[in-house]
């Protein structure tokens, strides 16, 4: 691992400060899970695209830059420290991107990504159904041949930002009568498209963070298949694997959080409070953490290796990091974090983003799943039986 | 030991049974405005035909005279469906605040109405910086002829902005004294602080030369603790009340959701946090039940058993109710299921009446 930043990357760092200095909106735009907010965070990534930040570690072809994962990072990390909008296509940039880039055609790279960069289109992921949480493989949505192209049918739920975005992705089941991991294919489909349904779903903090999507024979080309028909499960585990790991995540998130919590003790902490100020303390140094280990990891990636499990490690990792971080900021304030509306405390960002970060151990593969990862593929411990017949066994 | 009596047992069944036959209270809507009190209709029937605003009122003033374990009983109920209701500002901790002033007159001309449930009562005392300190509180009052003036800005007021009845605790003359305020007059405004917690009411009670009548009796420092303790108590029954149906909710999901073909409460790392919830469930109940006897019984050591309680029940639903989320999953995050209204009581219930970290310093000075 090598921590010295070369020339070229401290100064893509200046760059990046001073563009982000210059352009962050001052007055923080509305949520991007209400209708007004969604356009807003629309237009803000059109204007990131026009300076080439929208997704700095693609080609330039496509609408990046062709920045080292060095350099995203360093992006990211000027980026959450400028206190700069969230990413409202996130799901399309640090999910179906990936996949295209390693499983998608030439055609559709060139058709999906730069539109996506820009936002023109923003993408939801499918990835849930009723019956298929942290079971995912026990997806029952169908996709059915039809002349040219596949029928889908079905159910999907938590979808995120599917209330109002364009696009989803997601897994099919197109062999009838298959089971689990086998006869899934990748698909794409538009939201708007005949026989979609999208019914918004009220998340805990009352926004319309995700939704549910009604399927019934809504037609999909071929074109807008990723990978094979029926080798979809090995497809989405690119996904996956970037959704829980480097890619979604990034430790400049926490890191700002945690200079925010820092900043935040200064003005209102009571130095008589050890106890609390050792929390901040620990609360930086796990920001800090992190962003080590994924500096380790983009050394890694850049030596040839590939992410795999391992990014169930950074799951894990920040998904609790980012509850404690909050939750130490609500107890250093006090009664006062409870608040809501004109009198809360900074706006009210601790307390959403408290509420927001319980979220974090669930979606993208639960807590319970990211351990399970760890310990057989990472530890290489024997897989727990799932048979009911060992029921009783000690 | 710490129990339940049968009348004890009787008065949670009655409870029990007015909330099973009555409709259920609304619940908050996201995009409605948050600022709700409580059921006015529900709390009438409970008052009429239970007596819960009465239970720890003396008979003397017309209450039905029990304690702050009868409080605590109604106070758990209530907790298990997270009933918003005046019980905790009004029933315990204004009507604690009111008899322990030691003013014989006020009391006859004030707790008959909160006893029958026709006037609510609240009690003004901390500042923005949410420390209920008995020797601190927020407003301030001067001699008036026969009258006080009042000064300042409470927060954290329960129900504030409903009462008919305002207690205001007051420093006054070096020392702290409680005032009786009519909340109708100009020089009180009052306006209701929207919470994360839609389902606690809670208000800022500004006064600007407000008149006061002053409360005659007991020294005015040593009445708000008691009222504190009798608050703390009664909120850390409704803490293991409601602990006990988050967990109770969370057993019965997790036994009927199926993934990779078996209900998620067989996998053994699930069934084991319920495990360690269901530890906190009844220990919490214990410590609660505890707090109220000790305070009752008058005993020496109440103080430090209301502290334990207050502390332990806190966390004990702050554990559950984050429990109750993640082992919900997907579903826990939505508006429409209950589990964010345990998470949000559970928080907003840890920072009523003092910081944890406050009731563990004085805790160790006890």
């Amino acid at each position: 691992m090598d921590l010295e930043f070369d020339e070229a990357t401290l100064a893509f760092r200046e760059q990046v400060r001073e563009w982000l200095a210059a352009n962050v909106p001052e007055r923080p735009l509305a949520s991007f899970n209400t209708a007004r907010g969604f356009e807003q965070h629309r237009a803000w990534e059109a204007k990131l695209a026009d300076a080439g930040y929208a997704a700095v570690a693609w080609p330039a072809a496509y609408g990046g830059r062709d920045a080292s994962l060095l350099e995203w990072l360093v992006f990211e990390e000027e980026y959450y420290a400028a206190g700069a909008p969230a990413r409202v296509n996130q799901n399309g940039i640090f999910m179906l991107a990936p996949t295209l880039f390693s499983h998608g055609t030439e055609e559709q790279r060139a058709r999906i990504l730069p539109e996506m960069a820009r936002s023109d289109r923003v993408w939801a992921q499918a990835w849930s159904e009723p019956e298929a949480g942290s079971d995912i493989a026990a997806l029952r949505s169908t996709a059915t041949r039809t002349e040219g192209g596949w029928l889908l049918s079905g159910q999907k739920t938590w979808s995120s930002r599917a209330a109002f975005a364009d696009s989803a992705f997601g897994l099919f089941r197109s062999e009838p009568d298959s089971e689990r991991h086998k006869g899934l294919t990748y698909l794409m489909f538009d939201l708007d498209a005949e026989g979609v349904q999208v019914r918004p779903i009220a998340q805990l903090d009352g926004e319309y963070g995700f939704a549910e999507i009604f399927l019934d024979n809504v037609f999909v080309p071929d074109s807008d298949v990723i990978g094979e028909p029926n080798d979809g499960w090995r497809v989405a585990m690119t996904t996956a694997n970037n959704e829980r790991g480097l890619s979604l995540r990034s430790p400049g998130r926490f890191l700002a959080s945690a200079e925010r919590l820092v900043d935040l003790w200064c003005r209102e902490g009571d130095p008589a409070d050890t106890a609390l100020g050792e929390r901040v303390a620990d609360a930086w140094i796990g920001a800090r953490a992190y962003q080590l280990y994924t500096f380790n990891t983009v050394s890694r990636l850049a030596e040839g290796g590939e992410l795999g499990p391992e990014s169930s490690v950074n799951k894990l990792y920040w998904s609790h990091l980012d509850v404690a971080l909050h939750e130490t900021a609500l107890d250093l304030l006090g009664p006062s974090a409870e608040l809501t509306g004109e009198s809360a405390p900074d706006a009210g960002r601790w307390s959403s983003g408290y509420l927001f970060s319980l979220a974090g151990p669930i979606y993208g593969g639960t807590d319970q799943i990211q351990r399970n990862i760890v310990a057989e593929r990472l530890l290489g411990l024997p897989r727990e039986s799932t048979a009911s017949k060992n029921r009783g066994a000690t | 030991m710490p129990g339940t009596t049968d009348e004890q047992e009787e008065l949670a069944r009655t409870i029990r049974s007015v909330l099973e036959r009555e409709p259920s209270p609304d619940r908050p809507t996201p995009q409605a405005d948050p600022s709700r009190g409580y059921d006015a209709k529900l709390w009438s029937v409970l008052c009429e035909q239970v007596g819960v605003a009465a239970l720890a009122v003396p008979e003397r003033f017309d209450g039905v005279g029990a304690g702050v374990r009868e409080l605590q009983v109604a106070a758990e109920e209530l907790g298990k469906d997270l009933i918003p209701s005046p019980l905790l500002g009004s029933a315990a901790l204004a009507a604690r605040a009111l008899l322990e002033s030691g003013d014989e007159q006020a009391c006859e001309r004030l707790l008959p109405r909160l006893a029958t449930g026709e006037a609510l009562a609240t009690l003004a005392w901390a500042g923005a910086d949410g420390r209920w300190d008995p020797d601190e509180p927020a407003c301030t009052a001067r001699p008036d002829g026969e009258h006080h003036t009042l000064d300042g800005t409470a927060h954290y007021v329960l129900d504030g902005d409903l009462a008919d009845i305002l207690v205001v605790a007051a420093a006054h003359a070096g020392s702290v004294a409680l005032f009786e305020v009519n909340p109708d007059q100009d020089a009180v405004t009052r306006e209701h602080t929207p919470a994360m917690d839609q389902e606690r009411r809670l208000a800022t009670v500004s006064l600007h030369g407000a008149r006061g009548i002053r409360l005659s009796g007991a020294d005015g420092a040593t009445a708000l603790r008691r009222a504190r303790d009798t608050a703390c108590a009664v909120l850390a029954a409704e803490q293991a009340g409601a602990a006990a149906r988050a967990l109770e909710t969370t057993v019965e999901y997790t036994k009927n959701r199926v993934q990779f073909g078996r209900p998620i409460g067989s996998f053994q790392a699930l069934k084991h946090r319920m495990a360690d919830m269901h530890v906190l469930v009844e220990t919490a109940r214990s410590a609660s039940y505890a707090a109220g006897e000790a305070f009752d019984a008058g005993s020496a050591d109440a103080e430090e058993a209301v502290l334990a309680a207050t502390v332990h029940c806190s966390d004990a639903l702050s554990t559950v109710a984050s429990e109750m989320i993640q082992l919900h999953g997907g579903i826990a995050i939505t508006w429409e299921h209950d589990a964010h209204r345990y998470f949000k009581r559970a928080h907003s219930s840890a920072q009523l009446f003092g910081q944890p970290h406050e009731h563990l310093e004085r805790l160790l000075r006890v």
